[in-house]
């Protein structure tokens, strides 16, 4: 199980428009547990209706162990995490912070590296830029955005790529043209992606169709569990049934119910949460990432943190 | 193209050589003679282009399609050096096949690997003389074209018992020297690798 620290806001600042940055330190004030660029941490947020856990990229320094740095950007009709990191965080405040994981790591065997951000997606990608620069490797960052006065971090980013970054700002008509930028690289160029979903697509159909390997493409994306029906789990274990309601993700519900359940990323990317369904009385609503469609087509395997039945009752192997 | 997979995880299978439909480009390495791979690469040959390096003359027996740019090399060396500079010039989406003796081939491998190619766009295929690349971990020199199992270190002089651990960094088989435990007491060699 991934180790949680209790933590304290320390600081929080609003670096544009919706987007919220919150550095986080040790409430015991002790060094904090190394982590590589393109890391995340799993923040557990108070919420009325009971703990929700999410999942946010480290942007800070790597280097710097006395405090972590996030920025969230208010999700519109989300389950409500952001917002309540938005409205009511303050600091002083404690958090249960999970450790951070890596599920978006840099290929240290490649000549040249092409990160590429779209909006709030530039959250890994600055921890990437700032650990290549560091160790004297040869990157280059690509910067989409809505307008400039949502570029949060852009002149973070600025500071540390210099004329290695490039900006396309959606609002005057840029945008990033996936063809000309993975065309005629050098070999053992790797490129990575943090942006929304259209983009990840179009960034790995253009990719493989140039002769990209697939394991030279990296994304990362993480999914908020989306509300759906309320249904119940009978967890085949300990005989426990634990009921979901519409806005609470199969993984938390369990927790709440005191049992505990494998996860990392809580976000539908990383695979560890996965669990046996033994049977089932109603479709299962995949929102992962992970799992494949054949998988997913035999109705044995979920994905808890992200993806629930359409009603009625499952059972797992828990 | 053994059945029965190797006694050591790291002992290199080869399945044959065919293209890879996803490349953008081709760049084939003929190390060894062996009309009938070649047959059934020029038998099937995909639409982007293709760079042949021959230093075998692996194609003598064809007339090449006029789709294939061949080069012929007087020897492996110069057809490394030809390798090494088409993969300076070459772009993301090249698939590279390197076809011959393992000593040849792993070779090729290392420069690719030092243009940061992978696993994904590198197909080995073994042909030709059966011959290892020997490194001896004792005094880290390779001792190439072994063909016994039993073979004097071309750096040290130890005899080295060749083993079927392989490397892939270094593009050999591991080779200890067999009479550590008692000095002098050496078997006679026999040749295994044809």
């Amino acid at each position: 199980m991934r180790p949680v620290i209790e933590m304290t806001i320390a600081r929080t600042l609003d670096v544009a428009p919706g987007i919220r940055e919150f550095w986080l330190k040790a409430a015991d004030g002790s060094a904090l547990p190394a982590y590589s660029g393109g890391s995340h941490i799993v923040l557990g947020l108070p919420l009325p209706g009971g703990l929700q856990r999410n999942p946010y990229s480290l942007v800070g320094d790597p280097a710097d162990a006395s405090k972590w740095r996030i920025a969230v950007r208010r999700q519109e009709g989300s389950r409500g995490g952001s917002a309540w990191l938005h409205d009511t965080a303050a600091e002083g405040m404690r958090l249960q912070v999970a450790v951070p994981a890596n599920l978006f790591p840099m290929a240290r065997l490649a000549r040249h590296h092409v990160l590429i951000a779209g909006g709030i997606g530039i959250t890994p990608i600055l921890s990437h830029a700032r650990e290549m620069a560091r160790l004297g490797l040869s990157f280059e960052v690509h910067y989409a955005y809505r307008a400039r006065a949502f570029a949060a971090l852009a002149d973070e980013v600025g500071a540390i790529a210099g004329d290695r970054l490039r900006r396309y700002d959606q609002s005057d008509g840029e945008k990033v043209d996936f063809e000309a930028l993975l065309a005629g690289r050098p070999l053992g160029t790797h490129a990575y992606l943090c942006g929304p979903q259209p983009m990840v697509e179009a960034f790995h159909a253009i990719g493989t169709r140039l002769g990209w390997p697939g394991d030279r493409l990296h994304s990362e994306r993480f999914v908020a569990p989306p509300p759906g029906d309320a249904f119940s789990v009978r967890l085949a274990r300990s005989g426990l049934r634990v009921e979901v309601p519409p806005h609470r993700s199969m993984l938390e519900a369990i927790e709440a119910a005191g049992v505990s359940a494998p996860f990392m990323c809580r976000g539908g990317a990383c695979g560890q949460c996965e669990l046996e369904v033994l049977e089932a009385d109603s479709a299962l609503q995949h929102n992962d990432l992970y799992l494949s469609a054949e998988v997913r087509a035999g109705g044995r395997r979920i994905m808890p943190c992200v993806s629930r039945a359409c009603g009625g009752c499952i059972t797992v192997d828990l | 193209m053994s059945a029965a997979p190797p006694a050591i995880k790291s002992q290199p299978q080869y399945r044959g050589l065919t293209w890879d439909a996803s490349g953008q480009a081709h760049l084939l390495l003929l190390a060894a003679r062996d009309d009938a791979l070649l047959a059934s690469l020029l038998g099937a040959l995909p639409s982007a282009p293709i760079r042949v390096i021959d230093c075998a003359d692996a194609l003598a027996a064809f007339s090449a399609p006029a789709a294939l740019e061949v080069t012929r090399a007087a020897s492996l060396e110069t057809a490394l050096g030809l390798l090494d500079d088409a993969l300076a010039r070459a772009s993301m989406g090249l698939r590279l096949y390197l076809a011959g003796p393992e000593d040849a081939i792993w070779q090729a491998h290392t420069i690719a690997a030092a243009y940061g190619m992978g696993r994904r766009e590198i197909r080995l295929c073994q042909t030709g003389s059966l011959a290892r690349p020997v490194f001896c971990v004792h005094c880290r020199s390779m001792t190439r074209h072994v063909r016994t199992n039993i073979v004097p270190c071309a750096g040290c002089g130890r005899a080295l018992f060749v083993r079927d651990h392989f490397s892939r960094r270094l593009g050999a088989y591991m080779g200890f020297q067999i009479d550590a435990e008692a000095p002098g007491q050496v078997p006679p060699a026999e040749t295994v690798y044809p």
